[in-house]
């Protein structure tokens, strides 16, 4: 990670980009070859906004620099925002591999949520960019809605879900596709969505619950009736902020096996306080503190640094 | 129509559990909802010009001028249903949806005002006000209003497209709750400004008036009088349909997210801006349209239209009825108006309290407007 960290920040480059290139692509498709490259519609860019100024896109020389030897799917590259001076990030760099699952910890004011607004285009970055590899459109550029449908989806910390709607309503309105305006009054279920949003209420046991108003369900199926829109929006990247806050010890349970079966199939980011639940599904964990990242590796090795042991009880290390 | 196809549907997406509230949905209206909904039509378009037609020593005769205040109620009820499906379902409070009324209305005015052609006080082709402030020529925009249909379109499409300008960049700038609705207030309160001036060419504060004739047909002749009361009520029936085709439809359902948890919606991939923006110009569309039906049956239109509290007035109407249901704003809008008629002839001064008192009295004791109210007390039941 050192090595990336010092790479030069001028790798983002301001340059028009051509209609489509695929050459550009061509070594990052090679290096994955089944993947995702039939989900095209996704990468379709919204022909309604042609005419604005294009968009920054990524040099492709970075991305390789990055990402050499891993099968990436997302990086943020060498983020910085600040608030009134406070620096929240600091020149961020992370890589997302395909399909695991990483935990990101760290204490009060490291920018774990900060980190999420940025992937998510709620916050827009002073310096530095987000992409994913296949798509060399930089995502800090892209409105929320157009970040969420290429496949980067979130999950809030206070359980969001559209109290008013039927669980059933729920999961039909993050299927992914019909979003715009006109083809979403006039859309009509098909059998293959109807099945899908099936498969997901299955997933995440509220299949008896369907027709039920959403606000009406308890906190923790609140919780994982967020996770099944997610999935219903069939994510590339999964972004889940705090999944077992306030949640008894038996859902946390629940919700462990959950996040275990999705990654393999999304890249599932979890940020977290719960020690005893990172440590029951984290592979990979890593540190946050004052915006940087200050270490990264097993759960094992990493509360056996002394940096982070020094950050986490510590304290003040003034 | 679209809501033939919906109900055609229904059975088929009926795989498992008896009654799923998702394909309930998809249809327009139930079995039994098309059912009373064409007799409720049916009575409303039939039943006053049948009763205005008995003859006038008979107990049930309507009086002539009942005809027109009844017309003038279906076309408050329409925009009543413009502003429900804006303010319940998207959660946009516009208190400024009196300049698409007036607009449509404006539209109709100058259609009728030419329509006088020289029969006007001073015997001018032109229209009065214009022979008053000693104008030689009509001016530009005048000139295509003498079409009836290029009229009712422009009573459509002006005010969708001043909702769609003023709305683009509002909601793109991500001006919601109380703010918005002020700047609404805001743009009426601008546009009376600029119609009361007799350089915008619309009568000044005079407004237009005097109209003689409508396609043809003498505006004082009683046939007349009831077309057009029961266009109006045809016409309240057509808005709830297109009303409840959104409502119904995906399109709705991201409608309402979008009022509940927009941010959320965002990170779902919807854009709320343009789901407002269709929103808002659909229905500033429908008040353009309830005021170009308005003005031939009250005979003028005036800046006062424009006035902020006739727009405020609006968003009573449906929170007496009850926002959120499309068949509470027009309830509310015909309860308020009736008690406006009544009132204001029996006792004038004390309307406004009546009005302010009123709508303290439904915010306090019926959050749900009068339909609400009706509900609780038959599920108690």
């Amino acid at each position: 990670m050192s090595a990336t960290e010092s790479a030069p920040l001028n790798a983002v480059v301001e340059e028009p980009i051509e209609p489509a290139k695929p050459v550009t692509h061509a070594e990052a498709e090679a290096k994955r070859p089944s993947d995702n490259a039939p989900e095209s519609p996704r990468k379709a860019r919204s022909p309604r906004i042609s005419w604005l100024p294009k968009k920054r896109t990524v040099d492709q020389s970075r991305v390789d620099e990055l990402t050499h030897g891993r099968k990436a799917l997302l990086c943020v590259d060498s983020v910085s925002v600040s608030f009134d001076g406070f620096k929240a990030l600091d020149n961020l760099t992370l890589v997302l591999d395909e399909g695991e699952l990483r935990c990101i910890i760290g204490p009060n004011g490291a920018g774990k949520t900060t980190l999420q607004d940025v992937i998510t285009g709620k916050t827009k970055p002073d310096t530095g960019s987000v992409f994913l590899i296949g798509d060399d459109q930089d995502l800090t550029q892209l409105r929320e809605d157009e970040i969420a449908q290429r496949g980067v989806c979130r999950k809030f910390q206070r359980p969001t879900v559209f109290q008013g709607h039927s669980v059933f309503e729920n999961l039909e309105l993050t299927l992914p596709g019909k979003k715009r305006v006109f083809s979403s009054l006039f859309a009509r279920l098909t059998r293959t969505e109807r099945e899908k949003i099936e498969r997901v209420l299955e997933i995440i046991g509220l299949k008896d619950e369907a027709q039920k108003r959403a606000g009406l369900l308890s906190h923790g199926q609140k919780q994982w009736l967020e996770i099944g829109m997610l999935l219903s929006q069939e994510p590339r990247v999964l972004l889940v902020d705090e999944p077992v806050a306030g949640m008894t010890h038996k859902e946390t349970e629940k919700t462990a096996e959950l996040l275990n079966g999705l990654a393999g199939e999304h890249t599932v980011v979890v940020v977290e306080h719960d020690m005893e639940f990172v440590r029951s599904i984290a592979k990979t964990v890593t540190v946050l503190h004052e915006g940087r990242v200050l270490a990264e590796g097993s759960m094992d090795a990493v509360q056996a640094d002394p940096k982070v042991i020094e950050v986490y009880l510590g304290g003040a290390d003034a | 129509m679209s809501d033939e196809k919906p109900a055609a549907k229904a059975p088929a997406a009926q795989p498992k559990s008896p009654a799923p509230a998702a394909v309930r949905l998809e249809s327009v209206l139930s079995k039994r909802g098309y059912l009373s909904f064409a007799v409720l039509l049916a009575l409303s378009v039939a039943i006053v010009p049948i009763l205005n037609g008995l003859p006038p020593d008979s107990a049930l005769h309507l009086p002539d001028y009942l005809v027109t205040l009844f017309g003038k109620f279906f076309c408050f009820a329409t925009v009543a249903v413009a502003m429900d499906l804006l303010w319940g379902y998207a959660g946009i409070l516009s208190l400024g949806h009196g300049v698409f009324f007036a607009l449509g209305g404006y539209a109709m005015g100058m259609y009728l005002m030419l329509a006088i052609g020289d029969a006007g006080v001073y015997r001018s082709k032109l229209p009065d006000f214009m022979v008053f402030l000693d104008w030689k020529e009509l001016p530009w925009f005048w000139k295509p209003f003498d079409n009836f249909l290029v009229a009712c379109l422009a009573a459509m499409l002006v005010p969708g497209l001043l909702a769609y300008c003023f709305g683009f960049f509002a909601f793109r700038s991500r001006i919601r709750g109380v703010y918005f609705s002020i700047i609404t207030q805001a743009l009426t309160f601008a546009l009376m400004l600029l119609f009361f001036r007799n350089e915008t060419a619309l009568g000044g504060n005079n407004g237009l008036t005097n109209f003689k004739e409508i396609y043809g047909y003498s505006l004082h002749e009683q046939g007349t009088k009831l077309m057009l009361y029961m266009l109006s009520a045809a016409g309240l029936f057509v808005a709830f349909l297109i009303a409840r085709f959104v409502t119904t439809s995906k399109a709705g359902r991201v409608l309402r997210a979008i009022r509940d948890e927009e941010s959320r919606t965002m990170f779902a991939g919807y854009n709320p801006t343009n789901y407002k923006l269709f929103v808002y110009t659909l229905s500033a569309v429908i008040c353009g349209f309830a005021g170009a039906l308005y003005v031939p049956q009250v005979g003028i239109i005036n800046p006062s239209e424009l006035q902020p509290s006739n727009s405020i007035e609006m968003a009573i109407w449906v929170a007496v009825g009850g926002r959120g249901s499309l068949i509470g704003a027009p309830i509310g809008a015909f309860v308020v108006n009736g008690a406006k008629s009544w009132f204001t002839v029996a006792m004038p001064e004390f309307w406004l309290y009546v009005l302010g008192a009123l709508f303290i009295a439904v915010t306090l004791f019926l959050p749900q407007g009068l339909v609400g109210a009706l509900e609780r007390v038959r599920v108690k039941k």
